[in-house]
C-alpha cells in the first residue's frame, strides 16, 4: 500500500468548483483519497500551482503518425523546442529519444508526462489499421490511451442507411469498436474518403455519396442515432466537411444545428466538432479569405449540445495527416509539397502532408487568430477544448507556448505586431482583450474531457479518482500571467511534479519512472440476433472485397496492454 | 600557420564518425589536447588519440590551419562536418559524409570520396581528385534543401544522384555520373563533362550543363532555342515542366 501526501497544494480543479484554493491532496495505491496514515510520504507542493493531469481529447499519436515518419526522415533532427524535441540519448530511465512533430513512441510518452499530460485519445484509428495503432499505443509509455475508430466513409455503414437498418447499422458500429477496440465514433468529411476513392468530393451535407445514394447530412444523423442507442461514453467527434475550405464556416455552423435534435442518451454533449480553427473561414476564394471565428462563436454560444476543440495552429513546421484524403490532395497540390495518400479499402481515405506555417503569410497568420478568437469568443469555456490537433496545427509540444497566448493580451499582441496590413484586416482577434485565467485553462485541458468522454475518474481531484496529477512551477496570486508569460511557459514545459497512478513520473521537468499507461475501450452490447444477421452482411464483405479474413481483421487480447474495457448495452 | 598531421594507427573495421574532426576544434590546441577530442566508434565515444597519430607543428587560429590526413581514412566518416574555415587535406579514400554542413574552407580529397560528399554544405570548397560516389551535394533525408552554397570539384566520375535537391553553390564533374543528377533542384549550377543519365528530373530552378552525352532524357521539358556557352552551342530546355520548372538545363 503506497501513500502520499502533497501537502501546501494550490489546488485548481474546475469540476468540484476549486479554484486555486490551497489545500492538502492524499493518495492512496493509485487514487485520491480522503485522508491517509502518517506514514505517507510527503510532497510539499509549496503553493504551487496543481491540477488533475492533463488530456489531449484529440492528438495524432498513434497510427498514422507513422505514415509522418516516413516522409519526414529530417523531422527526427528537428529542435524547436528544446527539451521537448530534437534527439536525446538514452538514459537509465529513457529511451533514445528523436523527431518534434512525428516523435518516436516513447519521445510522444516522456513528452506530455513533462507537460503534465497523463491521458491522451488518439483521434483516428481506420478499423483496417487498428492493430498497428494498439502496436504503438503499447510502446507509449506512462500515458493512458483511448481512441476514436472511423465510420463516416465506411462501406457497411453507408449500405445499412440507405437500405434503413438502423439496428444492423448499430450492431456494426458495435463491432467495428470491438474489431478496433475503440472508445467512440469518428466521423471524418463524412461521405467525403469513399468519393476520393473516385477521386472526387463531397461539397456539403446534402450532396450524395458516389454510388452509395446517402448524404453526408443521413450519415451524420444515423451515426448520432446508432451512437446514443449504444450509450457510447463520448458523442460522435466530427470533423465537418469542406475542411479547409474558404466560406466552410457555414457548413460547421450547419452541421452543428443538425444536432440540435439529438438526444444524447448519457450525461454529455450530443456532438464534438473537432478542429473548428479549420472549419471557421469566411470568403469565397483564398484572395478575399477571412475568419469565420464570430459567426461560429455566435453560434456556439446559443448553443447547448456540442462541444468543440480548437485546432490552434503554431507557426514553423506541422505535419497534418487525416482521413480526409481529398484536402490532404490539395494541401499537397497547393504548397507543392510530399504527399502520401492511402486507401483504407472498404472504410475511408488518408493522407499524410508536411507543412509549414509562416507569420509572413497572411492566410497562416488569418488561421493563427482564428484558432484564439474560436477560445476567446466562446464564452463558456465548458464547450471548448483545447488542441492544436497535434501535430496538424503544431507538436504538442507546443502547448505551453500556446497557453500563453490564451492567457496574455500582451503575449498576443507581440505576435500580432509581426503580421501584414492584409492579414489584420481579416480576423477580429486585435480586439480581443480577454484573458484566461488558470480556473480556466484547466478546464479547456483536463476538466471539459473528464465530461466529454465520460470519464469521471479522469481529470479532477475528487476523492476516488485516479491519482494523475500535475504540479507547476508556478505561485498563483503571485504571477501575473499576462505580463509574466515567459516564466509561464518554462512552468508549463516542464512540470514540478507529475504523478500518474499516484506514482511520480516526473519531478523537475524530468522523467522519474516510465509505468506502463491503461488502453479504454468499448464494448457495445448488442443482440445476438441482430449480430449474426449483421455478421452475415460483412461476411460477404469480406468474402468479395477484404484483402484480409475477418478472423484476422480482429486486434486480438494480446495487443492490449492493461485493457480497461466499458461495457453499455444498447437499447433495441 | 598550424599543420595538425593525423594518421591511423591500424586500419578499422568499424567505422569512426570523426564529426569532431575539424580545424575549428584543432585551431591553437597542442597534440595532448586534439588527442583527447572525442569521437564515436561504434555505440561508444571514445578519445581521437586511440585511433590516430598526431602530430602537430605550430599554434595558429582556425582559417591558418591545416589538417593532413597521412594514408587511407576509407571507415572514417564526416571529416570537416560544419568547418568554418582553414583546410584538410586526405590523402587517400574517405568514408560518407565529409565535408557535410561545410560553411567554408577547402578540402581537398586525393583519393575516392564515398556517398553524402559536401551534403548540405553553405560555402567553402571541396576538391575530390578521385571518384564520388551518390548523393554529392545532397540534402539530408526529407529535406527540401541541399547544397546551399560553396563549390564541389569531381575530377573523376560520380554516381547517382548528384545535387539532390541543391539549392545554390555549384558542382563540377570532370567525368561522367551516374541516375538522375540534379534531380529536385531548386538553385545552384552543375556541370558535368562527361556523360549523364536522366538528368534535370524535377528541377524547380538553377543550372545544369552537360558536355557529354545524355540518356533517357526526360520528356518533360520546353526546348527554347539554343545557348552558347564558350563557344560550345547547347540545345537548353527548361523545366521540369512537371513541377512548373524554371531550370534550365543545356545539352549538346
Amino acid at each position: 500500500m503506497s501513500e502520499i501526501l502533497i501537502k501546501n497544494a494550490s489546488v485548481c480543479d474546475p469540476a468540484q468548483r476549486i479554484n486555486c484554493e490551497t489545500m492538502d491532496i492524499c493518495i492512496k495505491d493509485g487514487k485520491i483519497v480522503e485522508s491517509v496514515s502518517a506514514n505517507a510520504k510527503v510532497i510539499n507542493a509549496e503553493g504551487r500551482l496543481t491540477m488533475a493531469g492533463g488530456f489531449d481529447g484529440h492528438t495524432h499519436s498513434a497510427g498514422k503518425i507513422n505514415v509522418g515518419r516516413f516522409i519526414n526522415p529530417n523531422d527526427s533532427r528537428k529542435n524547436l523546442v528544446p527539451g521537448l524535441s530534437g534527439q536525446v540519448a538514452r538514459t537509465e530511465k529513457t529511451r533514445a529519444q528523436v523527431g518534434y512533430n512525428t516523435p518516436n513512441t516513447y519521445a510522444i510518452g516522456y513528452r506530455y508526462a513533462k507537460l503534465g499530460y497523463t491521458t491522451i485519445c488518439e483521434a483516428a484509428i481506420p478499423l483496417l489499421a487498428a492493430r498497428h495503432t494498439h502496436e504503438e499505443f503499447k510502446e507509449i509509455p506512462i500515458l493512458d490511451k483511448m481512441g476514436l475508430s472511423l465510420f463516416g466513409s465506411n462501406w457497411q455503414v453507408m449500405e445499412y442507411i440507405r437500405d434503413k437498418e438502423p439496428e444492423k447499422l448499430a450492431a456494426y458500429v458495435a463491432w467495428g469498436l470491438r474489431a478496433s477496440r475503440g472508445y467512440g465514433i469518428k466521423i471524418v468529411n463524412p461521405g467525403g474518403g469513399e468519393a476520393w476513392g473516385w477521386g472526387k468530393n463531397v461539397s456539403g451535407l446534402y450532396d450524395p455519396v458516389p454510388n452509395f445514394d446517402v448524404t453526408p447530412a443521413e450519415i451524420l444523423m444515423s451515426l448520432a442515432e446508432v451512437n446514443e442507442r449504444l450509450k457510447l461514453p463520448h458523442s460522435v467527434h466530427v470533423h465537418c466537411n469542406n475542411l479547409g475550405k474558404p466560406g466552410n464556416y457555414a457548413t460547421t455552423i450547419e452541421t452543428m444545428k443538425l444536432f440540435e435534435k439529438v438526444k444524447p442518451s448519457r450525461d454529455r454533449q450530443a456532438l464534438h466538432v473537432t478542429h473548428v480553427q479549420f472549419n471557421a473561414y469566411a470568403g469565397t476564394s483564398w484572395r478575399d479569405f477571412e475568419t469565420g471565428a464570430p459567426m461560429v462563436a455566435d453560434y456556439i454560444n446559443g448553443a447547448n449540445h456540442l462541444t468543440f476543440d480548437l485546432g490552434q495552429i503554431i507557426f514553423g513546421p506541422a505535419v497534418t495527416m487525416t482521413a480526409d484524403g481529398p484536402v490532404e490532395y490539395a494541401n499537397a497540390r497547393m504548397m507543392h509539397e510530399k504527399w502520401s495518400n492511402q486507401d483504407i479499402e472498404l472504410e475511408d481515405a488518408s493522407g499524410v502532408v508536411p507543412l509549414f506555417y509562416s507569420p509572413k503569410s497572411f492566410v497562416n497568420a488569418v488561421q493563427w487568430a482564428i484558432g484564439l478568437e474560436l477560445a476567446l469568443l466562446v464564452k463558456d469555456p465548458w464547450k471548448v477544448m483545447f488542441t492544436t490537433d497535434s501535430p496538424n496545427g503544431g507538436s504538442f509540444v507546443n502547448y505551453p507556448e500556446a497557453f500563453t497566448y490564451l492567457m496574455s493580451a500582451k503575449r498576443r499582441e507581440e505576435v500580432i505586431s509581426g503580421f501584414s496590413k492584409m492579414a489584420l484586416d481579416r480576423m477580429v482577434l486585435p480586439g480581443i482583450d480577454r484573458e484566461l485565467d488558470f480556473y480556466e485553462l484547466a478546464i479547456m485541458t483536463r476538466s471539459i474531457q473528464s465530461k466529454m468522454y465520460s470519464r469521471p475518474e479522469k481529470g479532477n481531484l475528487k476523492p476516488g479518482s485516479d491519482a494523475d496529477i500535475a504540479i507547476y512551477d508556478i505561485l498563483p496570486g503571485k504571477i501575473d500571467p499576462s505580463t509574466e508569460y515567459e516564466k509561464m511557459k518554462k512552468a508549463f514545459s516542464g512540470a514540478a511534479y507529475t504523478l500518474k497512478d499516484g506514482e511520480i513520473v516526473v519531478k523537475d521537468g524530468e522523467i522519474e519512472a516510465t509505468p506502463k499507461g491503461k488502453i479504454y475501450w468499448v464494448n457495445a452490447k448488442v443482440p445476438s440476433a441482430i449480430d449474426s444477421a449483421m455478421q452475415k452482411d460483412i461476411d460477404v464483405k469480406f468474402r468479395k472485397y477484404y484483402t484480409v479474413s475477418k478472423a484476422n481483421y480482429m486486434v486480438e487480447d494480446v495487443y492490449l496492454q492493461k485493457p480497461v474495457e466499458i461495457t453499455t448495452e444498447g437499447v433495441f | 600557420m598550424q599543420i595538425v598531421k593525423l594518421s591511423l594507427k591500424e586500419a578499422n573495421k568499424i567505422p569512426i564518425e570523426a564529426d569532431n574532426i575539424n580545424p575549428d576544434n584543432f585551431a591553437g590546441k597542442t597534440e595532448e589536447d586534439i588527442k583527447t577530442i572525442p569521437v564515436w566508434y561504434g555505440n561508444g565515444q571514445y578519445p581521437l588519440g586511440d585511433f590516430f597519430n598526431v602530430k602537430v607543428e605550430g599554434s595558429d587560429s582556425v582559417e591558418n590551419v591545416k589538417l593532413v590526413f597521412e594514408g587511407d581514412v576509407a571507415r572514417v566518416k564526416r571529416i570537416g562536418q560544419n568547418m568554418s574555415a582553414g583546410e584538410i587535406e586526405i590523402n587517400g579514400n574517405v568514408d560518407m559524409h565529409c565535408g557535410f554542413g561545410m560553411k567554408g574552407g577547402k578540402i581537398i580529397i586525393n583519393g575516392d570520396a564515398d556517398s553524402w560528399l559536401g551534403c548540405e554544405m553553405t560555402g567553402g570548397e571541396i576538391i575530390l581528385n578521385g571518384n564520388a560516389s551518390y548523393y554529392v551535394g545532397s540534402g539530408y533525408r526529407g529535406e527540401a534543401c541541399g547544397m546551399r552554397g560553396g563549390k564541389i570539384t569531381v575530377n573523376g566520375n560520380a554516381r547517382d544522384y548528384l545535387g539532390e535537391h541543391m539549392c545554390g553553390g555549384e558542382i563540377l564533374v570532370k567525368g561522367n555520373v551516374g541516375l538522375l543528377p540534379a534531380i529536385s533542384n531548386n538553385g545552384g549550377k552543375i556541370i558535368i563533362e562527361g556523360n549523364a543519365t536522366m538528368p534535370a528530373n524535377e528541377m524547380k530552378n538553377g543550372m545544369v550543363i552537360i558536355k557529354g552525352e545524355v540518356s533517357d532524357l526526360l520528356p518533360s521539358y520546353k526546348e527554347e532555342g539554343t545557348e552558347e556557352i564558350e563557344g560550345t552551342v547547347y540545345r537548353k530546355l527548361v523545366g521540369d515542366v512537371n513541377v512548373g520548372g524554371k531550370g534550365v538545363l543545356l545539352i549538346r
